[in-house]
């Protein structure tokens, strides 16, 4: 078990509290979070990346409470252990795709000494997803939605963090580009075990996950 | 990081560039300020150096200085040459040097002297009086003239002037006997450059004959050789400078000057009342300062503003960032770090103008206002100045850097 959540709420004031299913991911397993807008789906993800605090119940991650962790050590967590894609403008518009893709690494010691070979991870990994060393080099302004999607998974992925967390990492594709960027992202999860939890409201992409939850909302 | 934030500040060039620019230019322009001020003041306080005291008739001090240092107003009252006798016979006084004044040359004041005048006075601290052609006069209608004189009336040695009666140029013309000028000094940046000096005997000379403000007496009608030395001695003088023997002697004879029976006199120590002068001119130059610090002011809000402008286009910027593991404080601290490279990047361009214009108008200042600027990259005093817009800067963009902390703190990535 990598990951787990007990009794976890969010209370948005003026009447508006969500209650979260309690969830249990192990090492590897791919988990895609549906339900309505509104429903709470980001919020969770912005709960298990500990960016927002915790008002009632528990996360703990890789053994860890993040209620027993200072906000300076829950950064470091989440630089060392958690990637994050969102649903898009991923990228720093003034860096190349390749600084964006290694740019996690800046922060993260543990995730750059997995790495090694920083350039070399990049680009390999890079090629998984059917990105050249050419189209790295380019700024994000000149990459496709989809090309910056995937820079944005290596930036997740480099280093093997345990958890990644996307929100709606398809929504600006269309559908066999969404459904090959799942495909690609899963398969390059696979080889590393990592954990993956996506927020989608695409029916179609779910076939590639292990198991669908759904977060009804208030 | 570091590198980031270049690259974060080099995708802003345009508008940091033009913040940097702005805040540059009103740093130049402080210091620049500042330099001319300093200057000016030191010109002002060392107008008139190597004289211990100067003697007049009793009254301001002030005034004293403002008619025999700067020409300004006109003497109400002579001292008797005997009383100067008297004075100068004291063994503290090591040299005397008398002026009259009352006379103009197309609105120059004429100085009475003696060649002494020259060796004696100094000015800038202690820079003797130079001649830049000729030398000093040595005879009854010699003339020597100051830089600025020459230059605006387009004197050259041997050329003859007459003087005016009194003060101003409306006044009667002593056209019966005129000065051949013999000197012309060097620039000083001080009053002596709009001087005309004659001897107190060629003074005294023009004035023979002359009564209640009238001519009574053509000098073309007298045999001026014939003309008793004696006869051309001045009975009264307007002031004397004083060199004495030892400065230790200074306020004791100024006690003795004061209590002197027969006639009622000063001595002011000029130093003491050009800076009593300085404190009522220097009111116009503090509120150049307040200006120049309101300027200050208005470009670190534009800094601030700018900043905070920016914020909300990088706000997908700082949630990767946030998302990346980088804590609140760090992204505070970027944006903080960033305001300080762009106040520094300031200082240093400013520092760099202000050279190049020092290099440039030094010369020309010296010219048209006798202004003297000292040509330094950076002066201690100028270094507390900057150090406190620095400061100001870093204070002023705690408040982006705190709304980057609060935003991160609060707002989650899909935000």
């Amino acid at each position: 078990m990598i990951l787990e959540t007990t009794a976890l709420s969010y209370d948005f004031g003026s009447g508006k509290k969500i209650h979260f299913p309690d969830l249990q991911v192990t090492a590897g397993e791919k988990i895609v979070l549906v339900g309505p807008s509104g429903s709470g789906k980001s919020t969770l993800l912005n709960l298990l990346s500990g960016v927002l605090p915790i008002q009632t119940g528990s996360i703990r991650l890789l053994g860890q409470q993040y209620s027993n962790l200072s906000p300076i050590q829950l950064d470091k967590m989440r630089a060392n252990h958690i990637g994050i894609i969102f649903q898009s403008l991923n990228l720093i518009p003034y860096l190349s795709g390749f600084e964006n893709a290694v740019l996690g690494l800046e922060f993260s010691i543990a995730r750059r000494t997995k790495v090694g070979d920083v350039a070399h991870a990049a680009r390999s990994l890079g090629s998984q997803l059917g990105l050249t060393p050419n189209t790295l080099s380019q700024k994000p302004d000149q990459l496709s939605v989809g090309q910056q999607q995937r820079v944005a998974v290596i930036r997740a992925m480099l280093g093997n963090p345990e958890l990644i967390l996307a929100d709606e990492p398809t929504s600006a594709l269309d559908p066999i580009a969404a459904k090959k960027f799942i495909s690609e992202m899963n398969s390059s999860a696979e080889d590393s075990v990592q954990a993956i939890i996506v927020v989608s409201h695409n029916p179609e992409i779910i076939p590639w996950f292990d198991r669908v939850i759904r977060i009804e909302g208030a | 990081m570091i590198r980031l934030m270049i690259a974060s500040m080099r995708s802003r060039l345009v508008p940091i560039v033009l913040v940097i620019v702005a805040l540059s230019a009103s740093m130049a322009l402080l210091l620049a300020v500042d330099r001319i001020q300093q200057a000016t003041k030191n010109g002002f306080n060392q107008s008139l150096s190597g004289v211990d005291l100067v003697l007049g008739p009793g009254g301001s001090g002030l005034e004293l200085v403002l008619y025999t240092v700067f020409h300004l107003g006109k003497p109400t009252n002579n001292i008797t040459t005997e009383t100067v006798s008297d004075i100068t016979d004291d063994p503290m006084v090591e040299w005397a040097v008398p002026i009259a004044l009352g006379d103009n040359h197309r609105g120059y004041r004429v100085i009475s002297t003696t060649d002494e005048y020259f060796d004696r006075i100094k000015f800038g601290g202690d820079q003797p009086l130079v001649f830049a052609q000729g030398a000093p006069f040595s005879d009854l209608n010699e003339t020597v003239i100051g830089s600025e004189v020459a230059e605006a009336l387009g004197y050259a040695l041997d050329t003859s002037i007459f003087v005016t009666h009194g003060s101003q140029m409306i006044g009667k013309l002593h056209d019966d006997f005129s000065f051949k000028i013999t000197g012309i000094l060097e620039s000083t940046g001080t009053p002596i450059d709009r001087a005309v000096f004659v001897s107190l005997e060629g003074y005294e000379l023009v004035h023979l004959g002359w009564q209640n403000g009238s001519k009574t007496v053509s000098l073309q009608n007298l045999d001026i050789n014939a003309i008793p030395k004696e006869r051309l001695y001045p009975k009264t003088v307007t002031a004397v400078y004083l060199g004495l023997t030892s400065k230790l002697s200074l306020f004791k004879f100024i006690r003795a000057v004061r209590d002197y029976p027969e006639e009622a006199i000063s001595a002011v120590i000029p130093g003491v009342a050009l800076a009593e002068l300085w404190s009522i001119v220097g009111i116009v130059d503090s509120v150049f300062q307040l200006l120049n610090w309101l300027i200050i002011g208005i470009s670190i809000v534009g800094m601030v503003t700018m900043i905070i402008t920016g914020l909300d286009s990088r706000t997908r910027e700082l949630t990767i960032l946030r998302a990346l593991g980088l804590s609140p404080p760090k992204l505070a601290g970027l944006v903080l770090l960033e305001t300080i490279i762009i106040s520094l990047t300031a200082v240093l361009s400013a520092i760099v103008l202000v050279w190049f214009l020092t290099v440039a108008a030094a010369d020309l200042l010296n010219q048209w206002a006798g202004v003297r600027i000292e040509l330094t990259w950076l002066a201690i005093d100028e270094l507390s100045t900057i150090m406190i817009i620095v400061l100001a800067g870093v204070c002023a963009s705690l408040i982006p850097a705190g709304m980057v902390y609060r935003r991160s703190l609060h707002k989650g990535f899909s935000n």
